[in-house]
């Protein structure tokens, strides 16, 4: 009984972090229309810049580092749509398609540069959880849901409060309408990349306190946002959210019944088997 | 001929290779309501979307005001004044028609005159202060297109561009839509509305065109087409 319940509470922390991701995607897949496939190595940019600020030379405290972290990771995801992505805009999705892809390559090959393709942690001792109910949890879990419950309240009030955010939604609806209705549809796509991108950063930040850090972090986990999307309904951002907690939950309930190697399995067969049976998800909920 | 405050001449446009318009001219006078009708696929809608800047014209000229506008974007478009409904999708289906209203005002400097404004829509349409809170994309036809020609009119746009406001419409409710419209004329806004149900529009419309394959056909008062025999027989259905 312990155990499946422990399977589900590391599913919904997996969950958290698969959303987060996932909400960030979907958001600039709405806006934008095109998948951002180098949207895993903001995931793991932002990872790697918190490990930056945190070791030589700058020794700093992790709520200190978060800040530059944050900051360069939305400098990356603005850049990459100023020099790669703005010039292709008028282009067709395989373009932009190709051209994520190639951002990808270049970006995770040069953190292996820097970083070295082994496994690196944050260098936090490991300590003894407290449990709850037989289940057990660490400070590091506490944060991880902690945090993700902080950046769901923040899109939300991004989105529905503050009127950049409802812009956003607006040019999603339909992007020409808005510019005839005097949007600012460049302003309003540079918030999207913001958010997009500082999203990535967190939950980056989130997985690598959970398990470690790797060059190869984004393109997994990647993998699994798009299939959240593809669960939630292409650009929907709340759809994201549950997409990317029920991935969690599959994958760590699936523990019980298959052996813990063939866990990433779960999302690559269920995006398979949604793009198989509902082929249309991909076109998104316009229609 | 009067003063004219917009000045479409010649203008040549259309969707990439696909050239729509050959050559199209008309004008505005200031205070006018001019209605330009013609059948599917005549061109009408994308000379509304080309004088907006949706598309860019390939030859030709416009001019609104006294200056040469044909090359300018729709988000400058709208800072000088030019309001365009399109037709059919014109509202933001997942946004609140409060939240509509907000995105009509977003250029605005002065937030405190977008409140404003959007409080007289209140007095002005009781029904859209009643759905205030609700999806837009879940108001009737009428409605949003109601809703579409409020949140326009925040700006206090010089002109409007209508395209086919009554489309999809009951008649009761078409009734209603040209009623607003004239109400928006005689606080003297003009209007080019496009129009492929005409006759509402021409009994409106001070003067008005014909537009066919692109290209300029006739020309008279809205009285003077309506009473055509060419026009009866083509485009009225009589």
């Amino acid at each position: 009984m312990s155990y499946i319940l422990q399977s589900i509470f590391n599913g919904l922390l997996a969950g958290c972090i698969y959303a987060l991701f996932a909400m960030g995607l979907t958001m600039v897949y709405r806006v934008l229309n095109f998948v951002n496939f180098a949207h895993g190595e903001l995931i793991m940019w932002g990872a790697y810049l918190l490990y930056l600020f945190m070791g030589d030379p700058f020794h700093f405290p992790l709520y200190v580092a978060l800040i530059p972290a944050l900051g360069f990771t939305i400098l990356l995801g603005l850049g990459m749509d100023w020099i790669v992505f703005k010039p292709l805009r008028r282009t067709n999705r395989l373009t932009l398609l190709i051209a994520a892809l190639g951002i990808s390559f270049f970006l995770r090959n040069g953190a292996q540069l820097f970083w070295g393709a082994e496994l690196r942690t944050y260098g936090f001792e490991i300590k003894r959880g407290w449990r709850l109910f037989h289940i057990s949890m660490t400070a590091n879990q506490m944060a991880i849901i902690l945090a993700t419950l902080g950046c769901i309240i923040i899109v939300y009030l991004l989105l529905y409060r503050s009127i950049i955010g409802k812009a956003m939604r607006a040019v999603s609806d339909n992007l020409e309408l808005a510019r005839v209705t005097g949007i600012n549809a460049k302003k309003t796509i540079r918030f999207t990349w913001i958010i997009s991108s500082a999203l990535a950063c967190v939950g980056g930040i989130l997985l690598a306190l959970d398990t470690n850090l790797q060059p190869g972090m984004g393109m997994i986990n990647l993998v699994k946002a798009f299939a959240a999307i593809l669960l939630g309904g292409v650009g929907n951002v709340w759809g994201a959210l549950w997409g990317g907690i029920f991935i969690g939950l599959a994958e760590n309930l699936s523990v019980l019944f298959i052996s813990t190697g063939y866990k990433d399995s779960i999302a690559f067969g269920m995006m398979v088997l949604l793009l198989l049976l509902r082929p249309r998800v991909l076109y998104g909920s316009q229609e | 001929m009067t003063e004219s405050f917009l000045e479409v001449r010649d203008v040549y446009s259309g969707y990439g290779k696909i050239e729509v318009l050959h050559g199209v001219s008309l004008t505005v006078a200031p205070k006018e309501i001019v209605c330009v009708i013609g059948p599917n696929g005549s061109g009408k809608s994308t000379l509304l979307k080309t004088i907006v800047g949706l598309i860019q014209p390939t030859r030709g000229f416009i001019q609104f005001d006294g200056s040469e506008i044909s090359h300018k974007e729709p988000e400058e478009n709208v800072e000088l004044g030019i309001a365009y409904i399109p037709q059919g999708k014109n509202i933001f289906p997942s946004l609140t028609v409060m939240e509509n209203l907000e995105m009509g005002g977003i250029s605005l400097k002065d937030s405190r005159k977008a409140r404003n404004a959007i409080q007289e829509i209140w007095e002005r349409y009781p029904i859209l202060q009643k759905r205030r809170k609700i999806k837009a994309g879940s108001l009737s036809g009428g409605e949003k297109q109601v809703l579409a020609m409020a949140r326009a009119s925040i700006l206090q746009p010089r002109l409007i561009l209508l395209d086919e406001p009554s489309i999809g419409l009951a008649p009761k409710v078409i009734d209603e839509m040209y009623h607003h419209i004239n109400r928006m004329n005689r606080e003297g806004i003009p209007l080019l509305i496009v129009e492929q149900n005409a006759r509402k529009a021409l009994r409106l419309a001070h003067r008005a065109y014909v537009l066919d394959l692109g290209r300029n056909r006739l020309e008279d008062t809205g009285e003077g087409l309506l009473n055509n025999e060419e026009v009866q027989h083509l485009y009225l259905g009589r």
